[in-house]
């Protein structure tokens, strides 16, 4: 996707129209898993959320958990579909290996899978990592494979807004702005989601995709499927370099 | 146009709504508005419950957390005393930022930071912020606040802190993983009303004297926020003005805030009658505080804010000066190194050695302010001292070299 496409997207999100865009990125050598694979889901992160006519998002708490319960039986049946054993750890103690370390482990991943969104998303590169991708969690995420089990594990972030009313009267009256000369952009709902592989045998992170949506419910169990399908789509393929 | 009028709105609605904060409220008009083991049940409410809950995981992970398991029974012990059955709704999270302030999720999390307790000089002082803190929760102010900022009328203040949350974003501070989780929710944490901190300032000071805590404890703290802060003000030749430092601190201090508090106190002991046993607890505090008490002041003098610092050890050690009392206002004089400070220092220095109980690092900072002063003999003394009572310093080497000098 480049940066080009991108750009256009986000206007295209301004005013209000359809469309679904992924990055992503994945460690030099990458190899997707292989059946028979186990894949732990570390405490997947879903929120839903009304935007309100002022623009703050609102969290919901029905809508979050019926978005949770849809994407996870998707995931489930996206990673059986290819051979592989998930487990899903809501919380750390279904994860097994030691709670302590593992709090670690978590709190790493936040730290590393931030620096990879800035760094590779958000457009401050780093010139020793301009054409890599070699994150790690290190020795400690070795040793959490070594007393769990687990092969991979994977870490989702998945939210969706959705427009009031209110919200969507003033999307219009911004469109109509531009009519007279004087465009107020004024944003939609969306969906932004993104999951990062780690491979519990190097500690790398092997694989990273940001999904951003101006369509789509990840509440409705169609919606949570499309979104898991695109979203993990590039985790299948093996990479060229 | 259509948001030319909204705009024109906002702002009638935010003045409107602003002439009636000055008000003070009275102790007896704050009840609580949610009793014990409430359970919120309209959908923003829920929502807000568990992006809470969301904030709190991650404050549970985050290495700022002070763990100490005997500071943080004995401090949830003060919520209980003031809260009874009601306190098991509250969770206590002690935070390390040397900074004064305290939050309040609408979950019942609470953040103290340490900053907060290094600035206490009994337990009815903590009490008055942990009440107030307490009438944030039961008074529903974050949801007040959230409904407030959906419908807009609280747009103008939110966006003010947003402007201080984005430069203060440092990547070392707890404020970093509530603002990744949920901005919005947040924010109208930290962007209580002026009303709604009044209300909670009733709230609390009606709770210390119903649980024999000295009403005055709540204004006294104000009182010496406000000095401390003209203190760093005049330090850095800057004029004190009545507004907090930090955008982020959520109770600006006031005067009139500080008078109010006074009042409602004054009011609350005649209510009570000459009978009342009114107490500052302060040798609980002490003890409860033993373990953390140095490492606290030492956090403070480490922000280099020379007047607040000396401010706070010298109105600290008016319940009387002990050994860490001196050593640490010999440290701030040495920071602040204006002509004189190092006589100043080295005076500090020597009443710490001097003091009952004598902290080890005492001794080194004296053995030094002597040998820099010509006194090697002295000095060499007390460098030796400090190795006999802290024979596994990390510096012990560079001591050995400093005595054979």
């Amino acid at each position: 996707m480049s940066t080009m496409r991108v750009a256009a997207c986000l206007t295209l999100v301004l005013l209000a129209s359809a469309c679904t865009t992924t990055k992503d990125f994945s460690a030099t050598g990458y190899a997707a898993p292989e059946a028979g694979y186990k894949l732990v889901v570390m405490e997947p992160d879903v929120s839903v959320s009304l935007l309100t006519m002022g623009g703050v998002t609102e969290p919901r708490e029905d809508w979050t958990n019926q978005a949770t319960a849809s994407i996870l039986l998707a995931l489930e049946k996206h990673q059986k579909s290819r051979g592989g054993n998930t487990t899903i750890a809501m919380s750390r103690d279904d994860a097994g290996g030691d709670p302590e370390a593992l709090r670690e482990l978590v709190s790493l991943h936040n730290a590393v899978g931030q620096s990879i969104f800035v760094h590779k998303y958000a457009g401050l590169k780093l010139p020793t990592k301009k054409d890599k991708f070699d994150w790690t969690l290190g020795e400690s995420a070795i040793e959490f494979g070594q007393l769990s089990g687990y092969d991979y594990a994977l870490f989702l972030h998945a939210e969706n807004s959705f427009s009031s009313g209110a919200r969507k009267g003033l999307q219009v009256a911004g469109l109509l702005s531009c009519a007279v000369g004087v465009c107020v952009g004024v944003s939609g709902g969306q969906q932004i989601a993104f999951a990062s592989l780690v491979d519990l045998d190097s500690g790398q992170v092997t694989w990273f995709n940001v999904l951003s949506s101006t369509v789509g419910d990840i509440r409705t169990e169609e919606g949570a499927e499309k979104m898991v399908t695109k979203l993990l789509e590039t985790m299948d393929e093996t990479s060229e370099n | 146009m259509k948001n030319l009028f909204i705009l024109t709105l906002t702002l009638a609605v935010f003045a409107a709504s602003a002439g009636s904060e000055g008000a003070r409220v009275d102790p007896a008009d704050v009840t609580p508005l949610i009793s014990a083991g409430y359970e919120p049940t309209d959908p923003d409410e829920r929502g807000m419950w568990q992006s809470s809950d969301k904030i709190e995981v991650r404050i549970k992970d985050s290495n700022l957390l002070v763990r100490d398991p005997d500071l943080n029974n004995y401090v949830f012990g003060i919520i209980e005393k003031l809260l009874g059955e009601s306190a098991k709704d509250i969770r206590l999270y002690i935070m390390r930022d040397p900074n004064f302030n305290a939050s309040m999720f609408p979950n019942g999390m609470m953040i103290v930071h340490t900053g907060l307790l290094s600035r206490m000089r009994n337990e009815a002082q903590l009490a008055a912020v942990l009440g107030h803190e307490a009438g944030h929760y039961f008074r529903l102010h974050s949801l007040t606040r959230f409904r407030d900022v959906k419908t807009k009328t609280a747009i103008m203040s939110i966006i003010s802190v947003a402007g201080g949350a984005a430069t203060g974003s440092s990547g070392n501070n707890w404020y970093d993983i509530a603002n990744a989780v949920n901005s919005a929710l947040f924010l109208s944490v930290l962007s209580y009303s002026r009303k709604q901190e009044r209300e909670a300032d009733a709230f609390g000071v009606q709770l210390l004297a119903a649980s024999g805590y000295s009403p005055h404890a709540a204004s006294n703290v104000w009182g010496q926020l406000i000095e401390e802060r003209k203190a760093s003000a005049k330090a850095r030749n800057k004029r004190y003005r009545d507004r907090s430092r930090s955008q982020f601190s959520t109770h600006p201090p006031s005067e009139s805030r500080m008078e109010d508090l006074a009042e409602a106190a004054h009011e609350l002991a005649m209510q009570a009658g000459e009978e009342a046993m009114f107490d500052n607890y302060h040798e609980q505090w002490r003890e409860g505080t033993d373990s953390m008490r140095w490492s606290l002041l030492e956090e403070q003098i480490k922000l280099n804010d020379d007047g607040a610092s000396i401010y706070l050890i010298n109105a600290l050690a008016e319940d009387g000066w002990e050994s860490g009392y001196y050593y640490y206002l010999g440290q701030a004089y040495s920071l602040r190194g204006d002509e004189g400070d190092e006589e100043l220092a080295a005076q500090a220095y020597a009443s710490a050695v001097q003091s009952e109980n004598p902290l080890p690092e005492a001794f080194r900072a004296h053995g030094y302010a002597q040998i820099k002063q010509g006194n090697s003999e002295a000095g060499r003394e007390a460098l030796s001292r400090y190795l006999t009572l802290n024979p596994d310093a990390a510096d012990a080497a560079m001591i050995r070299f400093s005595i054979d000098q």
